[in-house]
């Protein structure tokens, strides 16, 4: 895997704000793959990034993959886990939408679908890499080794 | 993206090759490293419209669904959408005030340089004007005609003049739904008042407006300035010449023209023939002096002059780096910035001539109609000084050119399908009714980096032409078609199918005809309402067999003319959408509804195959409707 | 080592997992009295009511106690722990000996003693067999009554309406979900699932469960008045059914350590790193009862991520690692009707000493209220509204003083940025470098 012992952090002093990232995860996390079409779709992409704001800080945020992470140990349903490059990831056929994993997660960036929790996974599927980092016009996101 | 995927064109290909190995950047690279592009641009839902914000709408459901004003995606979709239909009905209309300035200033004698070539159409257009010709001097005529195409753009209330050229049933839908355009400065003006913060906010009435303004465009200032440049310049014959980078010449003084505005470049055609000149030229080396187009300045001069065409839009970098243009001078228009800089690593002279165009790092000779042959000279003569300073090792002109007739007008074309004494559409109706043609379709519009070059353009004329489409084209579309060999005779066996064969065959013509620049779009409107006059086909625009298609657009004149092309009855395809779609119900308006009130609609498809198949199908349905013959020769 | 762990759900799983990231020689023995593979009993519901199929409520790999090199004996109950020889002695009357002790035996439902309690068709739901036998049943019902509104009973609940089962919730307190809730977020989710059909009676307890000669469509032999048929309320009123689930909590299954001392009370008392009061004897999850981390009071958070931290803590310090346990936290997420509360801490303050921050919107159903003490949070009650709670749980953990963001978090932009001037002031308490990170 291309992003292997990687994570994404963001760079507040580079952030503008301009939710590009979100965008591209929506979009990486549609059926159709492509803007057009995915703002079309049904049930609606969710993206599991979101641009925040606080003071002067605007800041990109998502899963941080915690070492340690609470949304594992919460999951009653075993849908996420630790992968072996140390990201932790969802398996969406496994969940059944209990929300232990929202209620515990300290960054809230789980989402919530119908039934199903959405957190961003790196992009794994999609050999390119993350999208988020790809769409962000200032190079504010960023790979980083764990 | 390798250099073969991102044009169809062989010297586009070449050249991108050199200018990589040569570490230099052209659009076609900077597409890519703007590449992801703005999700929310693109589907048109930020608005910037005041400091409040700038607000943009969430497409997906969880961020705001509304502006801080409380515009929704299809109020700021359609605000931002007129404001492009604005600044394109004002590109081209701007065009056409500055020729009815030339007319203007030529009939009082003021130009150097100038004549009234198209004394026929002059007089066509003075009696259409209610213009007195008896006993009067051409110039006279001239003036008051100038006058009175001045007074449509300043005009407050009433009609525009060249709406009355439409259909009757056209004219009471555009009274009806009040879309008749009363001047053309006028709505542009009121579509910046409309989409001013808290102004118009009901999308349908955004669009009104937005319709209204590029019927002022395409019935008002693009008529104008086609109509006014046939008088000043000449009506435009079939005429041959050639075309690609494989026009430049390594042993002549290669000028190039770009823009839009014939009225510099048509005296640039005769100071380049000018003998001081020529001579100066032999003393340097050179055999001679070659002229030649990009983009639709191109397409004046070629349909005027049967000037040869250097390339269209994405190529006016690639010629630069051939090293073999001593100068390129540009008026307005799809004139890329990033000339100015290239142009210092090569010995090509840049020079700016509109007082409305500057460019970083480029030099500005400022023209005017009044001394235009002294300074149309100085240029020449400065790329004569120029012949010099060429490299011999920066010297790399592709062979590619490609033989073309260009220049066909509504005057002149359909006219010639009845032969040359039995001047009349007859013949053209006739062949639509029996199912030898199955109707006709205008390709026009850009380049678009987004989209492999010239690829879209000529697979969707390739595909209509099989089909027994009749394809007008104009602008970059043109010139891609030229590029491609489908705008000589032969292209028609080659390509056409077995009705539209027969057709080119008797009467000699291309499959495909080359019918002008992009203010030249006019011309295929006044086509339809003299198909219309000589009957069989219906009595609107929308009850004709016919299409339109901007495969490769990206201009915001393309936005201003899809929508005088749809309000005027036409469906039109565009092979990017415009950017709405974040607006869901204006976009459902747009690709839907919208017909019920103008007949006409668009549809977003980026596949040119999707696209021919999605015009084929609606040129038969208004087949149908019109109970026409079946197809003479099947499917 | 010998390691034995006696449980195979949260607690007993995620010791195994601990116990194996740090020792992958030692021995590892796991006893369970349930015949099945690695599972979630909290998935119960969702099987129940047809939401997944009983596949799915596997939450490891079936080869899980292969792969971690696990002794597993399935089936079989531990009877007696013997204490001071380090010995176990099982149903069967086989002895196991251990170097460290995890007692992972978790909890049941509380039988009360009502007159009929023991008839055919009335439930519990805290295992797999308590879940097929009211499927089974279910295939030739109409009707079922709830005694109990807590978690267990109102998911039982809703599971059964899915089901299409007209369900009735008896309810004591005087409104459901009295220990998760306050009354005012109770009344949320009480006012949906009326809404939605289930009937919920409050302040209300059953007097005798009724039965009948079974029914002829019920073929289980038993014998004459011994198949539910309905309920008697403390009001005489009579409510026909055939499935009674007893959802009146839950009490610990400690047994096994009786006459050992090892110190019981609501259950086996642990100590900050889950041991009990026996050295190399350790309990987490439901039989559990350790510190609370919000009041400091010794208590039982039955709960899945609970026992999970605790089954992962204890294990690593069997294997002599000594982490401390920061204390449970009393917490919970429902979702009825896609209407989800998440509740967590104190949510019925009682003093002066709280600060009690309210946003209620009843007609979108939105309800957020932070309960605070010395300008830390002390508990929240989200509902429908919920997406935000992790940062509340996070800083009611790290208790800290929230004073400087009360109103932004009470509005509708509140998100985890919105926390950032905290996580720099108070750097210390954010040391996890997932915290550090953000302020590259």
């Amino acid at each position: 895997m291309l992003n292997e012992g990687k994570k994404i952090y963001c760079d507040v002093s580079k952030c503008l704000g301009c939710r590009s990232c979100e965008l591209a995860c929506a979009v990486e996390h549609s059926k159709s793959k492509t803007l057009f079409n995915a703002i079309k779709e049904e049930p609606v992409p969710i993206h599991r990034r979101r641009v925040q704001a606080v003071d002067e800080i605007i800041i990109s945020d998502a899963c941080h993959h915690c070492e340690d992470a609470p949304c594992i140990s919460a999951c009653m349903s075993g849908a996420m886990y630790k992968a072996e490059d140390g990201s932790t990831q969802h398996i969406e056929e496994k969940c059944v939408g209990c929300w232990m994993c929202i209620m515990v997660c300290p960054f809230a960036a789980i989402s919530r679908q119908t039934k199903l929790a959405l957190k961003c996974d790196l992009c794994k599927d999609n050999e390119k890499g993350p999208q988020c980092i790809i769409s962000c016009p200032t190079k504010a996101l960023i790979s980083k080794e764990v | 993206m390798s250099d073969s995927e991102k044009s169809i064109d062989l010297a586009t290909k070449e050249m991108l090759g050199l200018a990589c190995n040569k570490n230099i950047c052209t659009a076609f690279d900077r597409h890519e490293t703007m590449e992801p592009e703005c999700g929310f641009g693109q589907l048109g839902i930020c608005c910037r419209n005041c400091v409040m914000g700038p607000c943009r709408i969430d497409p997906f459901g969880e961020g705001p669904q509304e502006g801080i004003c409380g515009a929704t995606a299809d109020t700021i979709a359609a605000r931002n959408l007129v404001r492009m239909i604005a600044a394109g009905a004002a590109a081209h209309s701007d065009h056409g005030r500055d020729v009815a300035h030339t007319l203007l200033t030529t009939s009082e004698g003021k130009t150097k340089g100038y004549g009234i070539k198209g004394k026929e159409k002059l007089l066509n257009l003075a009696k259409e004007l209610k213009v007195k010709i008896e006993n009067r001097k051409i110039e006279e005529v001239a003036h008051d005609v100038a006058e009175k195409c001045f007074a449509e753009f300043g005009q407050q209330h009433g009609e525009l003049q060249f709406t009355r050229r439409a259909p009757k049933k056209r004219q009471e839908i555009w009274r009806k739904n009040r879309f008749t355009p009363r001047g053309i400065d006028r709505e542009v003006v009121e579509i910046m008042h409309r989409t001013n913060i808290g102004v118009d906010n009901d999308y349908q009435n955004i669009l009104q407006q937005g319709i209204r303004t590029s019927l002022g465009d395409g019935w008002g200032g693009s008529m104008i300035a086609t109509d006014l440049q046939d008088v000043l310049f000449g009506q435009p014959e079939p005429v041959r010449s050639v075309s690609n980078l494989g026009v430049l010449k390594e042993d002549e003084v290669n000028i190039i023209v770009h823009g839009h505005e014939p009225t510099l470049s048509d005296v640039i055609v005769a100071a380049s023939q000018d003998k001081e000149l020529l001579e100066l030229a032999k003393k340097y080396g050179a055999k001679g002096i070659n002229l030649a187009g990009i983009c639709c300045t191109a397409n004046e001069i070629l349909m005027r002059h049967g000037i040869s065409v250097a390339g269209n839009f994405l190529q006016q970098e690639l010629a630069v780096i051939t090293g073999a243009v001593d100068l390129m001078l540009v008026d307005v228009q799809c004139i890329m910035p990033a000339l100015g800089k290239l142009a210092t690593c090569f010995h090509t002279k840049i020079i700016s001539t509109s007082p409305k165009a500057k460019f970083p790092g480029v030099e500005h000779i400022e023209f005017s109609e009044e001394e235009a042959l002294p300074i149309a000279k100085k240029i020449v003569r400065m790329a004569v000084e120029n012949y010099k300073n060429r490299k011999k090792e920066s010297l790399n002109i592709p062979k590619e050119k490609m033989e073309l007739v260009a220049g066909f007008t509504s005057e002149y074309v359909f006219k010639m399908l009845g032969g040359k004494y039995r001047a009349t559409y007859r013949p053209l109706n006739d062949a639509v009714i029996s199912g030898r043609l199955r109707g006709a379709v205008g390709i026009v519009g850009c380049n678009n980096p987004k989209i492999k070059h010239d690829w879209a353009h000529i697979e969707l004329t390739k595909e209509l032409i099989k089909n027994d489409v009749l394809v007008v084209t104009t602008g970059c579309s043109a010139l891609a078609s030229a590029k491609a060999g489908l705008l000589v005779p032969e292209a028609a066996k080659k390509y056409a199918g077995k009705g539209l064969q027969e057709i080119c065959e008797a009467v000699g013509i291309p499959p495909v005809l080359h019918m002008g620049a992009c203010v030249d779009i006019s011309r295929i409107l006044t086509t339809l309402c003299n198909v219309l006059t000589e009957g069989g086909l219906g009595e609107d625009i929308s009850d004709l067999p016919v299409a339109a298609a901007a495969p490769e657009w990206m201009s915001e004149k393309a936005v201003s003319i899809g929508f005088y092309a749809v309000a005027s009855g036409i469906f039109t395809v565009l092979g990017l959408p415009l950017p709405v779609m974040g607006g869901k119900n204006l976009t459902e308006y747009l690709i839907n509804s919208i017909e019920n009130t103008v007949g006409g609609k668009f549809a977003f498809e980026s596949d040119p195959l999707k696209a021919a198949d999605l015009i084929v199908k609606h040129l038969d349905k208004k087949r149908e409707a019109l109970k026409l013959k079946p197809m003479m020769y099947g499917e | 080592m010998n390691y034995l762990i006696i449980g195979a759900s949260a607690a007993g799983i995620s010791c195994v997992e601990a116990i194996r990231s740090i020792d992958m020689e030692g021995k590892i023995t796991v006893v369970s009295d349930e015949n099945y593979p690695v599972y979630s009993r909290c998935m119960l519901s969702y099987y129940l009511a047809g939401i997944i199929p009983e596949g799915k409520l596997k939450y490891r790999e079936d080869d899980f106690y292969r792969k971690f090199n696990v002794n597993a004996i399935i089936g079989k109950k531990v009877d007696a722990v013997m204490s001071s020889d380090k010995k176990v002695k099982l149903s069967d009357g086989s002895v196991l000996t251990f170097d460290k002790l995890l007692i992972a035996t978790g909890s049941r439902s509380k039988m009360e003693k009502i007159p009929g309690i023991e008839k055919e068709g009335v439930f519990g739901l805290r295992n797999i067999d308590d879940a097929r036998k009211i499927e089974k049943r279910l295939q030739n019902s109409k009707a079922a009554v709830m005694l109990g509104g807590g978690l267990i009973g109102l998911r039982a609940a809703y599971a059964l309406h899915k089901r299409g089962i007209k369900v009735t919730v008896v309810v004591k307190s005087k409104h459901v979900l009295s220990q998760m809730l306050d009354e005012e977020g109770a009344k949320f989710i009480q006012d949906k699932i009326e809404k939605e059909g289930i009937k919920v009676l409050t302040g209300l307890a059953a007097k005798e469960i009724l039965g009948n000669k079974c029914s002829p469509r019920i073929h289980s032999g038993v014998s004459e008045a011994n198949s539910v048929s309905g309920v008697v309320l403390e009001n005489g009123e009579k409510i026909d059914c055939q499935i009674v689930i007893i959802g009146k909590g839950v009490q610990a299954n400690m047994e096994l350590v009786k006459n050992t001392e090892i110190k019981t009370e609501k259950g086996i008392v642990v100590n900050d790193y889950l041991r009990t009061t026996v050295s190399d004897i350790y309990a987490a999850g439901d039989v559990a009862q350790a510190n609370d981390l919000i009041t400091g009071e010794s208590t039982i958070n039955a709960l899945w991520p609970n026992a999970v931290i605790q089954g992962k803590i204890a294990g690593f310090n069997m294997v002599e690692k000594n982490i401390k346990y920061d204390g449970s936290i009393s917490m919970n997420s429902v979702e009825f009707f896609e209407l989800p509360t998440i509740s967590c801490g104190i949510t019925k303050p009682k003093g002066e000493e709280y600060e009690i921050l309210v946003r209620k919107n009843i007609a979108s159903s939105i309800y957020r209220k932070i309960i605070l003490k010395d300008n830390k949070i002390v508990g929240f009650v989200l509902v429908k509204d919920v997406d935000k709670s992790g940062i509340f749980g996070l800083l009611l953990k790290k208790k800290i003083n929230v004073s400087s963001i009360k109103e932004v978090m009470m509005g509708n932009n509140f998100d985890f940025a919105k926390i950032i001037p905290l996580i720099k002031q108070y750097k210390s308490e954010f040391a996890e470098k997932e915290y550090s990170e953000i302020l590259i």
